[in-house]
């Protein structure tokens, strides 16, 4: 992203999600951003395949031993 | 008495004996409160009213003959994202003062006040806690006990100045990114950052609630490892505590070094210290015996993916309030906020994905080695106000330049113990090491911190409550 994009990207961003943004505040979030955005390339690079998943995935319940689960027979 | 010198233990051990009373060291802790804090700026609220009930409540348990827990009569304060029974929970913001009075303590408010410590109140620190300086808009920045003109560090800023001012021998504070680690570094104290999902976060305004972790400061090691041990206790309502059994670390601190392998990290760490937090690392390695320079494995990536999470979380969290009320928010933090509520979500997602490779990397690290050295900030505290920092030929902005060292660390979720020592060529200014252990092996760092207490290599200091402008 240029810079131009980068402020075109925060403005459309922001109105979607109902964030007010002047010109001036504008700019310095598309300025974080611009930095955020050189950070997330190392992510780029990491050597990630299909099955690496997220560090931690939703859980429904927690597990249940066998030992509990022979008590419910 | 100035609360620096205070041990923890032996005040207990004196109180229980009758030599003091809760009622006088708590006088003597708002004395020191009342004399230091219009220069320091470490409380945003007092809860005086409440610590004379429970410090008298002690001395009456104590007159009956009852065995008292390992904290009476021990005054001490939180950071004020805690919450505390009766006062609104600020988390270093004014948006959350139209926010009701917490109804109940925090788990580890409640965890103190069963071990007997006295609560005396609240402590300033960076709005929602992003930031590494306590520069707080709203509450005044936090000054650094030891050089009023330069900051406490953050976002635990109030924790590590209040400890450093000698008003409260003990602080709570919370570490996402460094928050506890960084003010112990720049203040001279005493502070650990447990595994993470060690302690129970529950009752207490989240930051990240995938990285957030809570602990304790404090002015002596033996103090620390007290408190910590009366913080744990399994709690399955915070969804985020996955420790199922309390494992002391009091015990084990007199165990020495014997048969540990010690490294001392390079790479990533040590072109991102200052010659002087160098200087302090070799002093602990040596005392320690460590030889070996070790790789951190990706820590340039760890870093930027905890960045990438922090600011999505933080963002996210903050989004009605940043629709609605963004100008009431601190200046210097709220375009990050709203930077990272807008991030693409593939960035997020990516960076949730590095962490779990990350954490068997980290993991498979700790097969080779029991303790891992390094600074716990780059540079000894810059002046408030500073934007800029040169670290080895490269210009970094300064506030979140102080988490380079630590951010890796948390991301992995490792146990540290930040040892405060000393560098010759810093104006007496301090610089933390971190020792840290593999996930669950708080014992090992407490053990290593020992042996350099008592080598008299890392200790606090009181301070002088001078200003310097250089």
């Amino acid at each position: 992203m240029s810079d131009e994009s980068t402020l075109n990207y925060v403005n459309s961003a922001a109105a979607v999600l109902g964030i007010p943004m002047d010109a001036a505040r504008a700019g310095r979030v598309a300025s974080h951003l611009q930095r955020t955005r050189a950070i997330a390339a190392l992510l780029d690079g990491a050597d990630l395949s299909v099955a690496d998943e997220l560090a931690e995935i939703y859980c429904p319940l927690a597990f249940k031993s066998n030992e509990y689960m022979r008590e419910q027979l | 008495m100035n609360t620096i010198v205070l041990d923890t233990a032996a005040t207990a051990a004196q109180l229980a004996a009758g030599h003091i009373s809760a009622r006088e060291l708590l006088q003597n802790c708002t004395a020191q409160i009342e004399a230091t804090d219009a220069r320091v700026n470490a409380f945003t609220e007092k809860t005086l009213g409440r610590a004379l009930a429970e410090a008298d409540a002690i001395d009456a348990r104590r007159t009956r003959g009852e065995t008292l827990g390992p904290l009476a009569g021990v005054p001490y304060a939180v950071k004020n994202l805690f919450d505390i029974e009766g006062v609104v929970t600020l988390a270093g913001s004014t948006v959350n003062r139209s926010h009701a009075a917490a109804t109940a303590d925090a788990f580890l408010v409640s965890q103190m006040a069963a071990a007997g410590a006295v609560l005396v109140g609240a402590l300033n620190m960076d709005e929602y806690a992003y930031g590494f300086t306590t520069e707080n808009t709203h509450y005044g920045a936090a000054h650094n006990p030891h050089d009023l003109s330069r900051i406490a560090g953050g976002s635990s800023g109030g924790s590590g100045a209040a400890v450093a001012a000698g008003q409260v021998p003990i602080t709570l504070g919370s570490d996402t990114n460094g928050s506890i680690r960084v003010p112990a570094s720049l203040c001279g104290v005493w502070g650990l950052k447990p595994t993470f999902g060690r302690l129970s976060r529950r009752g207490t305004y989240p930051f990240v609630y995938s990285i957030d972790h809570l602990g304790p400061m404090a002015s002596t090691l033996g103090g620390l490892a007290l408190t910590y041990d009366a913080l744990q206790s399994p709690d399955p309502l915070d969804a985020g505590c996955h420790a199922l059994e309390v494992q002391p670390v009091m015990p084990f601190m007199n165990s020495g070094i014997e048969g540990l392998r010690i490294g001392v990290l390079g790479g990533y760490f040590s072109d991102h210290a200052s010659p002087a937090a160098r200087e302090m690392v070799a002093l602990a390695a040596k005392t320690l015996g460590a030889m070996d320079e070790v790789t951190w494995p990706d820590a340039a990536l760890g870093r930027a993916a905890a960045f990438i999470i922090t600011a999505s979380e933080g963002g996210s969290l903050h989004l009605n309030d940043l629709r609605t009320r963004a100008d009431e928010f601190e200046p210097l933090s709220v375009d990050r906020f709203i930077a990272g509520a807008l991030q693409p979500a593939d960035w997020t997602i990516k960076a949730h994905r590095v962490r779990r490779m990350y954490r068997g990397k980290i993991n498979a690290l700790f097969k080779d080695w029991d303790i891992l050295l390094t600074a716990a900030t780059p540079v000894s505290a810059p002046l408030i106000g500073t934007e800029w920092l040169d670290l080895n030929g490269t210009r970094h902005p300064a506030r979140a330049a102080m988490g380079l060292l630590t951010q890796p660390i948390s991301f992995a979720g490792c146990p540290v113990v930040a040892a405060p020592m000393w560098p010759a060529n810093t104006n007496g200014m301090p610089i933390g090491v971190q020792i840290i252990a593999a996930p669950w092996r708080e014992d090992l760092a407490f053990r290593a911190a020992q042996v350099l207490s008592r080598a008299g290599v890392a200790h606090t200091k009181p301070a002088l409550f001078q200003t310097s402008t250089k």
